[in-house]
């Protein structure tokens, strides 16, 4: 097999989160009945204009903003003409001549450990097309999502590997999800990626003939394409065979791509500048508003909570759970133990939340109740065998937690002095496993542990109880 | 008894005073339309809801000028339950689920809704000869055009069927008609009037515009029309003012341009003297008149034919047949849905334009047309405005000739183009402009003059238009007095 030199950029549409759509009124949802979503405007009647959400624009800028673009200060926007039955005025109002951002970046860090750049063209605006399902020789059209805000990301072609792809998708999942800007959800058609692949000989030669990869369902298959298609590629060019520019698909059950169309030569979208739209003049202000409504990213979180104490994986799951880590944030200027409270938020309360299909913003943990958890945990008042027992209690009530341990009888014996009575108590009548333990029988401690908890029916602290017979059998 | 031959402010007294009631204007309006209806205005009749309306109001205050009266509208303005055609057969039994804004401003005045006019095919047209529904003929001389493309709206008033019409002006489609048919019609400043619910021929030069007997009445519907519509982001947003405040004022000090384009060797000397005449009305009065150059006027013409067919192309893209309107039968596939639908729906004006417009915005020919004629368009803006700082006002006629025969050939696209020649500048810079009825030819048919004003400036329009119809003082009504 000959070496070959792989290209590969990436075009990504992702759907804005907002209120209502880009030039109408009608609410942006998804998943609801079909048609159910639209008005006269989506419709494409006679007559209707289009107005401009502002979302749209604050929501690009921002976008821009995170990817590193620099941003258009006048903008149009530009009808591109096609007929198809997806969009209704038969054009689609986009940007093609002036894209909101331009010449951007996002760092990426490989497997090795090292950052690299990922280079975007442009990012520009535009408006979604309907859903159409074909059933049998029919074709039926759910205008919902036509007119959905969207921003399409462009990079250049600067990409070698699936794996970079993947990388690449994922960093700007993240980035465009903890930026408030889409849902990113792949399955949901808020994130959609196409990948162009294309081989060359030399770094000197010109761009190879590309094949479009659409319909990738998830970002492994994005990687897994961009493999396939490499691999594809290099055997026909091996074979001495060569291929026309084309588009294929993603085909799940294959795991491989497959050919949709040979593209046509000259696609003709007869652009021009959307006259129902005035200019668009992007202010400084416009500017500020749009950074000082980015919420904390994922990689100075990580970098906050390093720098708290929290451990690595705790950090990687914080991150990974969006509301977790916004919760977590709004601890970040107290006083308190983080480490502990990560635990608790990635380990029971996780937990409570999975089995309840709950977020905890809709528990009643409190900021002030978390704290006083916290620190009842850290003082050993409260373990955390005692708190899988109260823990329902904990977050479903808004009683003290204080008061809940007493209703619920959890008192620990917190007081050395008479843990140390107990534990002496319990050495002089079992004399048989304090020798086992001498002799190098460590499951001895665990028998005689057993006892003191049997003695003081649970309520010794066990680490407590634990530290003081460690010390009473070795002063033996 | 007949009112609707009256002045508005008579009728509105007789209406407060309860001696008639609006259902009787609306009976004498179709009494008047069944009468004209050789004229083929109409499209539609609102009869019923019409009489419907005029009941209802009965009980209500008469609260304002146009309280209670009939209005007709040219049928590319969408109106709620009452089929809108455009003059096609693609919308031919089209009902819109929606008021466009003018609709709902005429409806807050009480105002009744007639009909719909008869036009050229999507505007397109200055004869209204591209009508599917066959041409309205002239009130003055029915083997004659009324222009076009709100031709249907010019018969109906020059017939004095209504007190009102609604015209739209893409490139003269209000002026022209309101010329070859001796009435008043206005074109606004681009903006002035939301084009939310206007059928779209082309975006960017699109306004309408009312169309009345006398220059006082279409000043009274343009107030009540006016003003940013959060629906259409092209509307501008002007503090609000009375278009009548300088009605009746002298004009002595005005200063007024003519530019030698619009007195050019294409106008027909009949017309051209009938100016002149008015020219020196205006000296002798007190006003000055200067012959002056503006540059690209000249280019306005072929601006025009690259921006107004390149949008057209893309706007009447959406008539596909699968949400509304006409669908060809027996189509196999999607393509077919297209072609046969847009090839059956269409007629044959409307296809050549749409023809065109694809092809001037292909591939590289965008660059070279479309945005070369936009960036023309600038400079001609540019010009005019350094024509009004120095002039009030810019006079000329409306058309070259007076209306001509039915029954000329119609196969010369260019020709159909000339009839517009001198309307389409007002278009392409966005101003508003008016014609008003100044005299007669030969055979008795209607010559027109034009009043240019700056942006925004139809107020003083009116004042020197009404000021020439009172010195003026022509009988109006096609065949004498009613």
């Amino acid at each position: 097999m000959s070496n070959y030199i792989s290209t590969v950029g990436v075009e990504v549409h992702v759907e804005l989160k907002t209120k209502t759509k880009i030039f109408s009124n009608s609410e942006n949802g998804y998943g609801q009945m079909a048609n159910s979503l639209t008005n006269v405007v989506d419709l494409a009647y006679p007559g209707t204009l289009p107005t401009l959400n502002e979302e749209v624009i604050n929501l690009a800028i921002r976008a821009a903003t995170i990817l590193n673009c620099n941003i258009q200060r006048k903008m149009h926007f530009d009808r591109k003409n096609y007929f198809y039955p997806d969009i209704s005025k038969n054009y689609q109002i986009t940007q093609n001549d002036t894209p909101i951002g331009y010449d951007g970046y996002v760092e990426i860090e490989t497997s090795s450990g090292e950052k690299e750049k990922i280079y975007i063209e442009e990012m520009h605006i535009e408006e979604d097309t309907c859903k159409s399902a074909h059933r049998g020789n029919r074709t039926l059209l759910d205008f919902n999502r036509a007119g959905v805000p969207l921003i399409e990301i462009v990079t250049k072609p600067c990409m070698k590997s699936g794996e970079e792809v993947k990388l690449y998708l994922e960093k700007l999942r993240e980035l465009l999800s903890f930026g408030n800007i889409s849902d990113c959800k792949i399955e949901e058609g808020s994130m959609r990626a196409d990948v162009n692949v294309s081989l060359r000989k030399e770094e000197s030669d010109p761009l190879g003939i590309k094949a479009e990869i659409k319909n990738i369902g998830s970002i492994s298959n994005a990687k897994l394409g961009v493999e396939k298609e490499i691999e594809r590629q290099t055997k026909l060019y091996d074979n001495g065979e060569t291929f026309l520019p084309q588009t294929r698909r993603f085909d799940d059950k294959l795991g491989d791509t497959v050919l949709m169309r040979v593209k046509e030569t000259g696609n003709d979208y007869r652009y021009f500048p959307e006259p129902d739209i005035p200019y668009v003049i992007i202010t400084e202000e416009m500017i500020e508003k749009a950074k000082k409504e980015i919420p904390m990213l994922p990689d100075e979180r990580r970098e906050k909570y390093k720098e708290l104490g929290v451990s690595d994986i705790n950090t990687t799951k914080l991150v990974a759970n969006r509301s977790l880590s916004d919760y977590f944030n709004t601890l970040l200027e107290e006083k308190t133990n983080f480490k502990t409270a990560s635990n608790l938020l990635l380990g029971d309360i996780a937990a409570y939340l999975n089995k309840k299909e709950k977020e905890i913003t809709e528990t009643t943990l409190t900021k002030e109740r978390f704290l006083e958890l916290i620190k009842l945990m850290d003082n050993n008042t409260l373990t955390s065998k005692n708190l899988k027992d109260i823990l329902n209690e904990v977050l479903e009530s808004t009683e003290k937690i204080e008061e809940i341990m007493k209703e619920k009888g959890i008192e620990n014996i917190t007081n050395d002095d008479e843990i140390k009575s107990i534990i002496q108590k319990i050495i002089e009548e079992n004399k048989e496993s304090v020798n086992d333990y001498k002799n190098g029988h460590d499951r001895a401690i665990k028998y005689l542990m057993g006892q003191v908890m049997k003695e003081t029916k649970g309520k010794a602290n066990p680490k407590l109880a634990m530290d003081i017979l460690t010390s009473c059998l070795q002063e033996l | 008894m007949k009112y609707l031959n009256k002045g508005i402010e008579e009728i509105h007294e007789l209406l407060k005073s309860k001696i008639i009631k609006p259902i009787d204007l609306v009976e004498e309006a179709f009494e008047n339309i069944e009468k004209n209806q050789e004229l083929n205005a109409y499209i539609t009749l609102n009869k019923e809801e019409a009489l419907k309306t005029a009941k209802e109001l009965e009980d209500k205050e008469v609260d304002n000028l146009l309280f209670g009266l009939p209005i007709a509208l040219k049928d590319n303005i969408v109106t709620k339950d009452l089929k809108t055609t455009c003059a096609s057969h693609i919308l031919e039994n089209f009902i819109p689920l929606y008021d466009a804004t003018v609709v709902e401003k005429i409806k807050a005045k009480n105002m009744i809704i007639i009909g719909k006019t008869n036009m050229d095919e999507f505007a397109m047209g200055s004869s209204s000869r591209t009508s599917y529904f066959g041409a309205p003929k002239n009130p003055w001389d029915k083997n004659k055009i009324c222009g076009g493309s709100s031709g249907g709206s010019a018969a109906t008033i020059a017939a004095r069927d209504v007190l009102f019409a609604l015209g739209s002006d893409t490139g003269g489609s209000i002026r022209q008609p309101a010329s070859y048919t001796g009435i008043v019609g206005m074109k606004p400043t681009y903006g002035r009037i939301s084009r939310y619910g206007l059928v779209a021929f082309a975006s960017s030069l699109d306004q309408m515009g009312p169309m009345t007997k006398n220059v006082y009445e279409n000043a009274v519907l343009l107030n009540a029309l006016v003003g940013k519509d959060e629906k259409d982001l092209t509307s501008a947003n002007k503090e609000e003012e009375d278009f009548t405040r300088w009605i009746g004022q002298d004009i002595k000090g005005m200063k007024i341009a003519i530019p030698n384009f619009l007195m050019g060797d294409v106008v027909s000397s009949e017309v051209k003297g009938k100016i002149e005449e008015v020219i020196s009305l205006l000296k002798e009065k007190g006003a000055t008149v200067d012959y002056i150059d503006i540059k690209y006027l000249e280019n306005a013409m072929t601006l025009y034919q690259i921006i107004a067919m390149g949008e057209a192309s893309s706007n009447l893209a959406r008539f596909d047949g699968i949400r509304y309107g006409f669908q060809a039968e027996n189509v196999e596939n999607i393509e077919d849905v297209y072609l046969e639908t847009r090839g059956q729906g269409f007629g044959d004006e409307v296809k050549r334009r749409i023809m065109v417009g694809s092809y001037l915005l292909s591939g590289e020919n965008a660059k070279v047309y479309y945005h070369k004629a936009l960036s023309i368009r600038d400079d001609m803006k540019k010009e005019f405005q350094k024509a009004f700082q120095n002039y009030d006002l810019i006079i000329g006629p409306t058309s070259v000739t007076t209306a001509y025969d039915l029954s000329d050939p119609m196969d010369d696209p260019r020709k159909s183009f000339m009839d517009d020649v001198l309307v389409i500048p007002v278009n392409m810079a966005g101003l508003p402009g008016m014609n008003i009825p100044v005299g007669f030819d030969k055979n008795h048919m209607p010559i027109g003059m034009q009043i240019i004003g700056n942006y925004f400036e139809e107020a003083k329009m009116y004042q020197l238009g009404s000021f020439i119809e009172k010195e003026l003082n022509l009988d109006l009504t096609p065949g004498g007095e009613k």
